[in-house]
């Protein structure tokens, strides 16, 4: 052991650096999974009992509000919630008084109903519940938005949304009734929710139609029967309908980023990939220069395995330690601290269990790649070569 | 009469070089008695290192017998003569060879590490030799806060510290000035009388030859001659 710290001590700037650049690389590695984790978040947090009913065609049409009754008459659905996409921009000042853009999602619902099959929506306070369900105007805000944004319960916040005005392009105001935050940790806690009746009534235009009808079926095993029965149903009207499971609904907004992904991964893992060659190729250099020592040690009557292990063992130390500070700083930075680069655009931004394993076979695959040669050279090194050599 | 320490019967050792067949050693029979100093001369290329090389076990004949400390070394496997080197011989280099981040205590107590000691008895075992190599109050220095002499004798120490019957010491007044030269023979000759232990020098200095009983002339790997050093055996008397 002493002489294994002794090997890295030897020429500590180079351990150091050494370290350094694999850290980097693992940390980056990590910050890679974490993005595009958070795009896939969505998918992972979908419930297998909840469908989503929307425009045949696509989600830029809308399907009317009064399919709802007929959508709860098809056997096995017990709940249908209208959902409208709103996308409004909130402009808060700062501390300067300086205005700014903020952005998060925001979604007119039908409140009981939503709340009653999203349980992973959660609203501690059940003053604050009745408020939001008895005020009109009112609205929910997630956690994480809240504290970013410093927004608190009896706030009235104004929100311009770039589809939908109200009559002489008045911005919509909310009345801020309960904050909610959720018990699963891969669920979106930056969403806004209010009523769908506030909404239809204030909004210009569109009256009556809606984005999706979020349905909770009773047999999740049923949903391919239900779904065909659902769109059946519409065939051949004006809104024809397609019904998907919740996982494949949010599955098309990942889809529709997959080039993206396939460039992320292809960038990120070459760029993680030379910087590792390039200190895996500097742990060889170190253990080139300890030729003479190697020479020494079998002198004294070290062994060749013991050559071998002293050679191998460094480079899996360094390694080891680039790991420690690579992925225990994305761990700290996203999973303790939890550092979102972009809350606006990545409501879920945390390192999965998934990113750990893979940093920690990168660091072991480092380190036996930049140490077998080495140490392989190292343990059939004759002590009369090593000792000629300066 | 005891039997000698070394034996070697016609060893020959060849190495290939550029297509070139150089032979280091040719046919070289040699016995050295237990308790001898033994100062290998020649000039570069007479086969001095590599004789030395082979009787620690650092390298084999290619023909011929070898049997140092009473075990024919061609019967050992890499594992069983990295064992017998720890516990039969130590080595002491030109270029003292120390481990530069370790102390002058933890590189003489390298050696004991293989051994089956204590920690407490390892630290008697490296007092006690950096005490006889006179750098006991200096034990907790690095090797760049010790001067070339004070490094020779660390190594020194550590060959001592596992109590060897043997010590093979390759030029190792090469690097230093004429006094730490001195110094260190003085105490290779100490060990030699006071402690009995088996040396064999290899130099091109005559004056450190001068030290030693006996002196072996190498020339193109044959025993040119051997001579005996009459201050030395004066001394030994």
């Amino acid at each position: 052991m002493r002489l294994l710290l002794s090997a890295l001590l030897r020429k500590p700037l180079r351990t150091l650096l050494t370290v350094v650049s694999i850290a980097l690389a693992l940390f980056l590695y990590c910050f890679l999974e974490s993005v595009l984790y958070a795009f896939n978040v969505g998918v992972s947090m979908s419930s297998a009992s909840r469908l989503v009913v929307q425009h045949k065609e696509s989600l830029a049409f809308q399907i009317p509000i009064s399919y709802r009754s007929s959508i709860r008459q098809c056997e096995g659905v017990s709940a249908a919630v209208p959902m409208v996409w709103f996308g409004g921009l909130y402009k808060p000042k700062d501390a300067t008084g300086e205005v700014r853009e903020e952005f998060f999602a925001q979604f007119a619902v039908e409140m009981q109903e939503y709340l009653s099959i999203v349980p992973e929506v959660v609203v501690r306070d059940r003053e604050q519940l009745r408020a939001l369900l008895a005020d009109q105007a009112g609205c929910v805000v997630g956690d994480k938005t809240a504290e970013r944004l410093n927004i608190r319960v009896g706030d009235r916040i104004v929100l311009r949304s770039q589809i939908w005005n109200q009559p002489g392009n008045k911005p919509w105001a909310f009345n801020v009734r309960a904050i909610y935050t959720s018990d699963s940790p891969s669920f979106d806690r930056t969403m806004m929710l209010f009523h769908y009746k506030y909404f239809d009534e204030g909004r210009e235009f569109g009256k009556g139609m809606i984005g999706i009808f979020l349905m909770s079926i009773q047999n999740p095993d049923r949903f391919q029967e239900i779904a065909t029965a659902i769109d059946r149903r519409f065939e051949n009207s004006p809104f024809e309908t397609k019904t998907v499971t919740e996982k494949a609904f949010n599955m098309q907004f990942v889809q529709m980023m997959g080039n993206l992904q396939l460039l992320l991964r292809s960038i990120g893992s070459a760029i993680v990939l030379t910087m590792l060659l390039v200190a895996a190729n500097t742990m060889m250099m170190s253990a080139r220069d300890k030729t003479r020592e190697m020479g020494i040690l079998k002198s004294i009557g070290f062994t060749d395995a013991y050559v071998f292990r002293l050679l191998i063992g460094e480079s899996l130390v360094v390694a080891a330690l680039g790991y420690a500070l690579g992925a225990g700083l994305a761990y700290g930075l996203f999973n303790l601290a939890e550092v979102n680069p972009k809350p606006d655009f990545f409501p879920i931004f945390t390192m999965p269990r998934e990113a750990l394993l893979g940093a920690l076979g990168i660091a072991a695959l480092t380190g036996v790649l930049s140490g077998i040669v080495p140490a392989l050279a190292g343990m059939r090194l004759k002590a009369t070569e090593a000792l000629r050599s300066v | 009469m005891p039997e000698p320490i070394i034996q070697l019967r016609d060893c020959t050792k060849v190495y290939h070089k550029g297509g070139e067949r150089i032979l280091p050693l040719d046919r070289l029979s040699l016995d050295i008695e237990e308790g001898d100093f033994v100062a290998l001369m020649g000039p570069s290329g007479s086969g001095k290192t590599t004789l030395l090389n082979l009787i620690g076990g650092l390298d084999s004949p290619d023909e011929g017998g070898l049997i140092v400390c009473g075990q024919n070394l061609a019967e050992l496997s890499p594992r069983g003569l990295a064992r017998w080197r720890s516990r039969h011989v130590a080595y002491v280099f030109q270029s003292f060879n120390l481990l530069p981040v370790l102390t002058a205590f933890q590189n003489v107590e390298l050696p004991l590490t293989l051994m089956p000691l204590s920690k407490a008895e390892r630290r008697r075992h490296v007092e006690t030799a950096l005490r006889i190599v006179g750098l006991g109050a200096r034990m907790h220095h690095r090797p760049d806060e010790l001067s070339g002499g004070q490094e020779q004798r660390v190594a020194i120490a550590r060959a001592l510290a596992c109590d060897p019957r043997l010590l093979l010491a390759d030029e190792p007044t090469g690097d230093l000035d004429a006094q730490s030269a001195q110094e260190v023979m003085d105490l290779l000759t100490a060990l030699n009388r006071e402690h009995g232990k088996t040396i064999i020098v290899v130099t091109h200095d005559p004056k450190v030859a001068q030290c030693a009983r006996r002196q072996l002339h190498l020339e193109k790997g044959v025993l040119a001659r051997d001579t005996a050093s009459e201050p030395a055996r004066r001394g030994g008397a």
